[in-house]
């Protein structure tokens, strides 16, 4: 009966009444055709007896053309050579290898494309020689939603490792077991969350002392009603070794308001950070080292600074001893010359508190600055210089300007390294003539000028074409550093400076400065 | 005659605090002292002709001390100088010092040292003042003589016996000796070799 090559004939009766034996194979074919797995049934030597309606669909073959052929046909290379081997092995030794077992084998249609499926044998029982029966499950489908979702979290793993981006899911209804990313691991440095230690209580324990305070906001506003946070801060992990996060995270709740989920990315921003802070640094002692040498080239005027206070402090304590000696001694003189002589020295210690303050390697800071201040403090400096060269320093300071947020020690570099720049140039005139004038101005568009003007003898139109490139000087012993570091902090702080040709001769800096935003409430 | 005026310290510092600490030092030993915070406000006040000296600061802002001593020179001031320099300052007290200024003292200095020199200077000025005094006596009392009586002396300090010179101007010799005990009255010469002196340091000064 299973050798009948017309199953189908057979199943749609052939105009006899059925038989006993017919009618169970009725019952039999139903059942085969019923099935949505695919149903082949071969004999000892891997003959197709029986080719079922789900596996003419799946294989695109019709019954007819695959009964009495070898199953093998069904099958790609290496299951096509080997397939008679595994069933005279079995028929030998009667031992199996996939009967009863069931696995995933891959399988080849007419058109001869291979798919994937999964086979499961079974022998029939009582026949012999022995008859197997397979059953066959398409599924291409499975494996390709499968491919998909290992390909995408393989690409999502990638793409978290080149971004060096961790992100995790921690489910505060304990729904569902904590998510935590590979890369998260790698980042923190650790081989799996602890979870005994959630995640933002390990980051607290860990971050930076410096930014403890910016994580816990942070963290308190994730925790209010905002529901997230975004923030950047250092962390020292067990290893000794120092990252700058990047977290990004927020809290869904339900409509109760109770908090669901947890979700968020760690950024590890540590190499940019370190290059923008490398790159900083190199910039801070640039002009750390310019101030540190303006200084040098400053230090006979300002060793003639500190002398003026120190040489009429000797004076006033040698009058005072005088006039105590003196008979007919007038106190008045004495309490004058002895409030003189605290009040020289000092002014000698301020003329070494700015010189301090001036060449302090120190942490950028900036505050709201009163530029008429500024120029004031500036004058000792500025005026040690201006002195030893028998120049005039003015100063026509616009009054009630507006403050703007800078770094006042840096500005006080750009302003002096242009004064010195002005007393340089009139080396050359008469020095009745020699005039450095310092002004302040407001500008329509919410800026602050300053101009340092002299009556020097003017740019070269050769020079004012490199002036502001690093290492240019006219100055024998000039680094060349000072305008280019000057034009560096001025843009740092939003302004711009420049020059122009002075009226009748000289030349004039200006730079601007933005006023800083009005308080709240002006 | 002079009126005696006392010696001043004249000041010129444009710190106020140098200047007013050699104020009172000056004042603590007596001597009378004026001070000025530029080479402009000393030249304005016309202090140059007096007796005394000049404390100058050689670094100011506008005028230096430098170019006050060129003014002071310009004038013909006698004013002695005593110019106060800072550190590193050696060549220009060494131009100072060849303008004439009396003496440099560098920052900060002794009370004695500066006392000292400043006394050499009074003294010096004093010293000047009187020669110029006696050279103005010699002039005005050269300016009261007749032209004959002039000839005369001319004649005389020459080394002329009377009897050569009554020859040369065609005088009795006489009338020569009348002229020649005028001159030596007007001039208030005690001898033939006050005379001689009195006349040869007015020509020395005028050469």
């Amino acid at each position: 009966m299973f050798d009948d090559r017309q199953p189908h004939a057979a199943a749609a009766g052939d105009g006899a009444g059925p038989s006993r034996s017919s009618q169970a194979e009725l019952e039999f074919r139903s059942l085969l055709d019923a099935a949505v797995d695919a149903i082949i049934v071969i004999d000892h030597r891997g003959r197709v007896e029986q080719f079922s309606l789900a596996a003419e669909r799946i294989f695109g073959y019709r019954a007819e053309e695959v009964v009495g052929c070898n199953v093998d046909m069904l099958m790609p290379a290496p299951y096509h050579a080997e397939h008679d081997s595994y069933i005279e092995r079995y028929n030998e030794t009667g031992e199996a290898r996939i009967i009863g077992i069931g696995r995933e084998v891959r399988a080849r249609r007419k058109d001869g494309t291979i798919f994937p499926c999964e086979l499961a044998v079974g022998q029939v029982a009582q026949a012999a020689p022995p008859r197997f029966i397979g059953f066959i499950r398409d599924i291409t489908l499975r494996k390709q939603a499968e491919e998909r979702l290992r390909r995408s979290e393989a690409e999502l793993r990638l793409a978290q490792e080149l971004a060096n981006l961790g992100n995790y899911v921690i489910h505060l209804d304990h729904s569902e077991p904590d998510y935590y990313s590979p890369q998260l691991h790698r980042i923190l440095g650790i081989a799996s969350m602890d979870d005994a230690v959630p995640l933002t209580t390990l980051l607290r324990l860990w971050v930076h002392p410096g930014d403890r305070e910016k994580l816990d906001e942070a963290v308190a506003d994730l925790q209010s009603t905002q529901a997230s946070c975004d923030v950047e801060y250092r962390i020292v992990r067990t290893d000794g070794v120092t990252r700058h996060l990047h977290h990004i995270a927020q809290i869904t709740r339900d409509t109760q308001g109770h908090p669901l989920r947890h979700v968020g990315t760690i950024h590890d921003v540590t190499d940019r950070r370190q290059g923008e802070d490398e790159a900083r640094q190199l910039q801070e002692r640039l002009t750390h080292f310019s101030r540190l040498s303006t200084m040098g080239e400053m230090a006979a005027g300002l060793a003639h600074e500190i002398n003026q206070p120190l040489s009429a402090i000797t004076m006033y304590a040698q009058a005072c001893q005088r006039f105590m000696r003196s008979p007919n001694r007038e106190d008045d003189d004495v309490m004058a010359a002895l409030e003189q002589i605290s009040a020289q020295a000092l002014r000698a210690g301020e003329v070494i508190r700015r010189l301090r303050n001036f060449v302090k390697n120190r942490e950028v800071k900036r505050e709201p600055v009163d530029c008429n201040r500024l120029l004031d403090d500036l004058r000792t400096l500025a005026e040690t210089d201006a002195r030893l060269h028998n120049v005039r320093l003015r100063i026509e300071a616009e009054p009630g300007l507006p403050t703007v947020y800078a770094d006042p020690i840096q500005l006080q570099q750009v302003v002096l390294n242009l004064v010195r720049n002005a007393i340089d140039a009139m080396s050359d005139v008469p020095e009745t003539q020699r005039e450095v004038v310092l002004s302040t101005h407001r500008l329509p568009e919410g800026e602050i000028e300053v101009v340092v003007a002299d009556h020097g003898s003017g740019l070269a139109p050769e020079a004012t074409e490199h002036l502001f490139n690093p290492f240019f000087t006219t100055k024998a012993g000039g680094t060349g550093l000072g305008l280019a570091i000057s034009r560096s902090i001025v843009r740092a702080h939003g302004g711009r400076l420049w020059h122009t040709p002075n009226e009748r001769m000289g030349a004039r800096f200006h730079f601007t400065l933005p006023v800083s935003p009005a308080p709240e409430g002006e | 005659m002079i009126k005696e005026i006392r010696p001043t310290v004249f000041v010129v510092d444009d710190d106020a605090a140098v200047r007013d600490s050699l104020r009172m030092l000056l004042k603590s030993v007596g001597l009378p002292v004026e001070v000025f915070e530029s080479g402009q406000e000393f030249l304005d006040a016309e202090r140059d002709d007096r007796p005394g000296c000049l404390v100058l600061d050689i670094r100011m802002p506008g005028m230096s001390g430098l170019e006050l001593q060129g003014k002071l020179n310009e004038r013909h001031s006698i004013l002695p100088i005593i110019f106060i320099t800072g550190h590193g300052d050696v060549p220009m007290a060494v131009e100072a010092m060849q303008a004439g200024a009396v003496d440099f003292i560098q920052k900060p200095f002794r009370d004695q040292d500066l006392l000292d020199r400043i006394n050499q200077a009074l003294e010096k000025d004093a010293g000047s003042r009187r020669m110029l005094a006696e050279r103005n006596m010699i002039r005005k009392r050269l300016e009261s003589l007749t032209p004959r009586e002039r000839e005369v002396l001319d004649l005389v300090v020459a080394g002329k016996a009377n009897k050569v010179i009554a020859g040369d101007l065609n005088l009795s010799q006489r009338t020569v000796e009348i002229h020649r005990a005028r001159v030596m009255e007007k001039m208030e010469a005690h001898s033939l070799a006050h005379l001689v002196r009195m006349v040869l340091e007015v020509e020395r000064a005028e050469e």
